[in-house]
């Protein structure tokens, strides 16, 4: 029973970060028609920012909130400059430069901050003992506090999507681009907000994750929940917020019960189980859980 | 000063020049339609009109030169645009499409005032606020189109082809409206039509588009009761 419930834990710790990343995608997904692959090394290169700035004695909090700043800045300033110039051609040239940022944003990273792995200090306290008992099993603090931070997060993004006029525009550039210009909606700004929002959600994701991560920090760190998140979105429909929650916490937990119950997947195949599950969902069901728009374009 | 004033207007989809110097003027709350057969440049008037597209020549509103602006822009200006297939965002909610028809306007009581007002002069509107309007049907969701349209408060509202694939009453109702909100907000109308006697009773002035051009022009009186002309270019 512990065994399990630990699992659960790490299962629900991981799936969290994932249904954020994956949250991140789908932003950007909506408004763009393309997966941004490069929003895991984005991530990595603010949480690297965090980590520089927390070895210059500012508190981690700080830090975190710093990176994400730095996070909606660079996604937007990506959208502006590079995405928004080759999206006019087609989705294919947008999908090339995701995949160019992707290789860019990890070797800046390398440049700027080495290939050592880094320490990063979590947000809340992670020492042995530090957890609370739950049915004879450890819930530590600091994958409690990962739990909040993303239920808060994932409440504000969808209180921003159905409660605000921002939200609105957003969800109406995502359903019809050329009805929302005609109704006067900046659609450029909307979509440069989207990606800013998304780089926010992705920096969040890589602060939360580096210090949890078996790796810690290093230039692979985001790689793999890229993988997961993508999984994720596609499980939950990928213009799907919602599924996008949903998708994530379901992707966390069949990794940890998979990797935890199945010997022969072990800690070596767990990637190429979200790889399976993906080809599965394309297979059966292209649109995902959630989804509503057909995948045509991947 | 006429309210539109269009001049030498050239546009079209790449290489595909569809328009040839179109020349056409819309005064102040007057309601105009440009006739002509398919292919004649009628949608791809409207799409440069709004901005959509690329143009050649001028187009001024009371004026000013819209020549440089974007589609939001153009709203901004006071012309608002109901497409032909028209557009309703299908996966908001009847009440998020009207909202996001007001997406330029600041005034919050007024919105809500106005949403009210469109929803009380189509109930079904009121009927299905909270539904998804890919649910509606065709003719429900042209009202949505024109009501969100008209969210903006435009000074003119180009709707192209609202007939379309409607029953006869649903489209009796709708063009009632349109006359109803070109008497009352002195909005200017400027429509595509394909069907000619529907729009010749509301319309005050025509145009006849033929390749790109305008071949004649008049008083919709007159183009109700020439046959000739009605045969050559209306296909009746």
């Amino acid at each position: 029973m512990d065994i399990f419930l630990e699992r659960l834990f790490d299962g629900i710790t991981n799936g969290t970060v994932y249904a954020i990343m994956a949250l991140a995608l789908v932003v950007v997904f909506r408004g763009t028609g393309t997966i941004n692959f490069a929003q895991g090394e984005m991530a990595l290169f603010t949480t690297y920012i965090a980590w520089a700035l927390t070895t210059q004695g500012i508190p981690v909090w700080s830090a975190a909130l710093i990176a994400c700043a730095i996070g909606f800045v660079l996604g937007a300033a990506v959208e502006r400059t590079l995405i928004r110039p080759v999206r006019r051609r087609n989705d294919m040239a947008t999908l090339i430069v995701a995949l160019g940022l992707f290789t860019g944003f990890n070797a800046l990273a390398g440049l700027l901050f080495d290939a050592e792995t880094k320490t990063m200090p979590g947000l809340f306290p992670g020492g042995q003992d530090d957890y609370l008992a739950v049915g004879g099993a450890r819930l530590y603090f600091d994958a409690l506090g990962v739990w909040l931070v993303v239920a808060v997060l994932i409440g504000l993004v969808f209180a921003l999507f159905n409660r605000t006029r921002l939200g609105l525009h957003m969800r109406a550039v995502a359903d019809n681009p050329e009805s929302a210009a005609l109704a006067g909606v900046p659609t450029g700004r909307i979509l440069m907000l989207g990606w800013g929002l998304a780089g926010i959600i992705g920096s969040l994701a890589g602060v939360l994750i580096a210090p949890l991560s078996a790796q810690q920090l290093s230039l692979t760190t985001m790689f793999p929940i890229l993988i997961y998140a993508s999984a994720a979105a596609l499980f939950g429909g990928l213009d799907s917020p919602v599924g996008a929650v949903v998708g994530g916490l379901a992707i966390g937990l069949l990794e940890a019960m998979i990797t935890g119950y199945v010997d022969v997947i072990g800690g070596t195949l767990q990637q190429t189980a979200a790889l399976v599950v993906i080809v599965l969902i394309l297979l059966f069901r292209p649109t995902g859980l959630f989804g509503t728009r057909q995948m045509e374009r991947l | 000063m006429s309210l539109l004033n269009v001049t030498g207007l050239c546009a079209g989809y790449g290489p595909a020049r569809v328009l040839h110097g179109l020349d056409l003027t819309v005064e102040a709350g007057e309601i105009v339609v440009i006739l002509g057969a398919n292919g004649a440049g009628k949608t791809t008037t409207m799409r440069a009109l709004s901005g959509l597209i690329p143009h050649t020549g001028a187009i001024t509103l009371d004026g000013r030169p819209l020549d440089a602006l974007s589609a939001p822009q153009i709203v901004a200006a006071g012309i608002s645009l109901v497409p032909q297939g028209r557009g309703t965002f299908s996966h908001l909610s009847v009440l998020d499409n009207l909202r996001v028809g007001a997406a330029l306007r600041k005034d919050t009581a007024a919105i809500a005032a106005d949403i009210d007002k469109w929803c009380a002069i189509f109930p079904i509107l009121a009927k299905r606020a909270g539904q998804e309007a890919g649910t509606l049907s065709g003719g429900e969701q042209q009202m949505l189109a024109v009501a969100r349209a008209l969210m903006s408060r435009p000074r003119l509202l180009l709707c192209d082809e609202p007939s379309l694939g409607l029953a006869p009453k649903i489209v009796g109702e709708l063009f009632d409206v349109l006359a109803d909100v070109n008497r009352e907000q002195g909005t200017a109308l400027l429509l595509v039509e394909q069907n000619a006697d529907l729009a010749l009773r509301l319309a005050s002035r025509v145009y006849l588009l033929e390749v790109g051009r305008v071949i004649a022009e008049g008083d919709a009186e007159r183009f109700r009761g020439d046959e000739s002309i009605r045969r050559a270019y209306l296909g009746l």
